[in-house]
């Protein structure tokens, strides 16, 4: 026995931790191309672009507020699984699923609502490419969220056992943060 | 020492037949080979359509492949090159030797690394289907805007482009999240980050970039199939876009690139110079800083692919000096390299001298560079063959050279097989002779006016001898790949050896046997230094660090 072979392996943490780290900091680039394409396209152009529903705050800002209410359920189930309790981590897990489809709904509907159009010269193209990569990723977590739903009732977790579950919530807090960024730049500044 | 038994379920999956074994396997040895041997197929084909390119410049007013050929094959030789040859051949370099080196069983994720690569495979083929379907790509790797709009390009030409390139760079995100992951989570015990293989230092930092460069690409690509598809106007001036953006998105991902594209070629130079010169790696530490610095550096430098687009002067001369400052750890690593060299026991073996190529050629590379980051060099000659010549230079004197270096070096171990000394010996000098034949006299031609991306030149220019001159000595070139090509079939075709450490190294790849088995390692190695094979070797020497 050497003194080597007392030391860990690795860095020691949870793979499932470490990849969703190195996955979220690429997400960061991609996102972070496509405001910065969006800025420079701002940087270019009188704004606002013809067409760009500045006055219409009404959807976005409730899918905000739904988004909100999402990650505290998402907490919710995080502290539920946490505490070993299976019945809260479904529940929660539902809720926060249910509430991203909402979202995405809201998401559409503003869409098709304001006439946009992704060749109108103007806003409704950055509003499809923005708000359509984001919704894709939303609609990844409510899948995210459907596996451990369908695993929870399996009963595959436990208070010790479900990096799975505390990787989802990572996921779908981040989400969140993308939206508040995109909110912030398309409609407050 | 304790004995470790690790769970390893995607083993044994496949037996019931050799293709299926090789289509259905998660081992990252056999993905390994498949990457390093599809990546050598479509290298080929990019040979071949170079040797087209050079054809067809061999004389003013050739007619050997015409405008519009020429258009699609410049741009899949470099699309190849790049995403289909040198980025899978330091995938499948890191695959194969990452475990090994590190002391692991797999890679930590074995079915995503089958996923990478069964993209990259697809991803290829997809974009060479385009040949078949209407023709191939044919605005350049760099497919700038406005070219590539509908209004420009119409047809299915761009819409291949955009995406086989997004499958491709979704094939490499996912392949550099698992290899950061392994490193991060797999290496062997003892074996702190300070004490890891530079191969695998280099493929870290590599793998960094790449998912930080990559998505810039992802977002390129799919921003021109909205604008082509949809009607958006991103990169469309007329409208509320700018053709200019696609060049900021575009070489965002593209300088880094550059990197993604050498780095591992640098770590299989700092593996194979100090095997050949019996020394551990000189200033490790300062390599291994230098390598996390080009990493950041990298994406920060991308506007100097820009200096002809009339940007302000402050941003000129920021990106001219930032460019110069990548030069500093870039040089750092080739002064570890000569130090190492220095005082050393040389063994001048076929991979020793692809090594000590890469050195004299890259440093070519490395001095051109220098002169077209300078704002008033880069606007005489950006777009002319200077700047064709000064990054063959860096890409073919260094990239391709490393890893002929490190496919000399790891032949035995992949294969239990010794690669022909005397063949690969003429194939290397086969190779520099005809590499300098052709990329030499670029930097002249390109002073001397001839501009890049055209398929012809009249006979009035004065190009064409040396024109001629380089068609030669592409053939030569392309000699030497079919020398290395004999020397691969025939060694193939003889019975195993199965040396288990044939260069005398230093790492724990070579602990094992050739080829290794499928859990590669009896039990987990334990690790105390930068050197564990040579401490084991040497007891009464080793290494302190």
């Amino acid at each position: 026995m050497n003194q080597a072979s007392t030391q860990p392996r690795g860095t020691g943490l949870d793979t499932a931790k470490v990849a969703t780290i190195v996955i979220l900091g690429s997400e960061t680039f991609f996102f972070g191309t496509l405001v910065s394409a969006y800025l420079f396209m701002r940087g270019m152009y009188p704004w606002p672009l013809e067409g760009a529903p500045l006055s219409r705050l009404a959807v976005p800002t409730a899918n905000s507020f739904i988004l909100l209410i999402s990650v505290i359920t998402m907490a919710l189930a995080l502290r539920a699984v946490r505490a070993n309790q299976r019945a809260g981590l479904v529940a929660w897990s539902t809720v926060t699923l249910l509430l991203g489809l909402v979202f995405v709904g809201g998401q559409i509907f503003e869409y098709t609502s304001n006439g946009m159009l992704p060749n109108d010269s103007g806003f409704g193209g950055v509003f499809l490419t923005l708000m359509g990569f984001h919704a894709l990723h939303l609609l990844a977590g409510v899948v995210f969220l459907g596996v451990i739903v369908m695993r929870a009732r399996l009963g595959d977790f436990s208070a010790k056992r479900h990096s799975i579950v505390e990787v989802g919530a990572w996921f779908w807090y981040y989400v969140a943060a993308v939206w508040a960024a995109l909110y912030t730049v398309l409609y407050l500044v | 020492m304790t004995t470790q038994t690790e769970t390893f379920p995607y083993m044994h999956r496949a037996e019931k037949s050799k293709f299926l074994s090789w289509v259905l396997t998660t081992d990252h040895k056999r993905i390994g080979i498949l990457y390093l041997s599809t990546a050598f197929i479509f290298f080929l084909v990019g040979g071949i359509e170079a040797l087209l390119i050079r054809l067809q410049l061999a004389q003013p007013g050739a007619q050997v492949l015409g405008p519009d050929a020429y258009n699609q094959v410049f741009t899949m030789h470099g699309m190849t090159m790049i995403f289909l040859a040198a980025m899978p051949i330091a995938i499948g370099f890191a695959n194969y030797l990452i475990p090994l080196m590190i002391g692991a069983r797999d890679m930590v994720f074995p079915r995503l690394n089958a996923l990478s690569y069964w993209l990259f495979f697809f991803g290829g083929l997809f974009m060479y289907s385009s040949f078949l379907l209407g023709g191939a790509p044919d605005k350049g790797w760099f497919a700038y805007a406005p070219m590539t709009e509908r209004a420009f390009s119409p047809g299915m030409r761009m819409d291949f482009w955009g995406l086989g390139v997004i499958v491709l760079a979704i094939s490499s995100t996912v392949g550099s999240i698992n290899i950061i992951v392994t490193i991060l989570q797999l290496r062997a015990r003892g074996m702190s980050i300070t004490k890891m293989p530079m191969f695998a230092w280099n493929m870290l930092v590599t793998s960094f970039i790449g998912i930080f460069a990559f998505p810039s690409l992802i977002v390129a690509a799919a921003l021109l199939i909205l604008d082509r598809q949809l009607g958006t106007q991103f990169f469309n001036t007329a409208g509320s876009g700018n053709a200019l953006l696609w060049q900021h998105i575009f070489w965002f991902f593209g300088h880094p690139e550059v990197y993604i594209l050498v780095l591992p070629a640098m770590g299989i130079m700092s593996e194979v110079v100090p095997v050949f010169s019996r020394k551990p790696l000189f200033g490790f530490t300062a390599v291994a800083f230098s390598t996390a610095a080009i990493g950041v550096l990298s994406f920060t430098v991308w506007a100097h692919h820009m200096f002809s687009t009339g940007m302000s002067t402050i941003s000129l001369l920021f990106f001219a000096a930032d460019s110069f400052l990548i030069g500093v750890p870039t040089g750092v690593k080739i002064f570890s390299w000569l130090a190492t060299i220095w005082g050393g026991k040389l063994r001048i073996t076929t991979s020793m001298l692809f090594a000590m190529g890469f050195i004299v050629m890259f440093v070519i590379g490395g001095i051109t560079g220098i002169h077209v980051a300078s704002v008033p060099v880069d606007w005489q000659v950006t777009d002319s063959y200077y700047v064709v010549g000064h990054f063959h230079y860096v890409l073919f004197g260094g990239t391709i050279l490393g890893f002929l270096a490190g496919a000399f070096y790891w032949f035995p171990k992949m294969t239990g097989r010794l690669l022909s000394e005397r063949l690969g010996k003429l194939s290397f000098w086969t190779i520099m002779i005809g590499m300098n034949m052709v990329f030499l006299p670029m930097h002249y031609l390109g002073l001397a006016g001839m501009p890049r991306r055209v398929y012809t030149y009249p006979a009035d220019t004065g190009w064409a001898f040396w024109n001629l001159f380089e068609t030669v000595g592409a053939f030569v070139t392309a000699t030497g790949f079919l020398l290395i090509l004999i020397n691969i079939i025939v060694t193939l075709r003889k019975p195993a050896t199965h040396e288990q450490d044939p260069w005398d190294g230093f790492t724990l790849e070579w602990t094992t046997s050739s080829p290794p088995p499928p859990e590669n390692f009896a039990q987990i190695p334990s690790v105390r230094s930068r050197r564990p094979l040579w401490d084991a070797k040497h007891p009464d020497m080793a290494d302190t660090h």
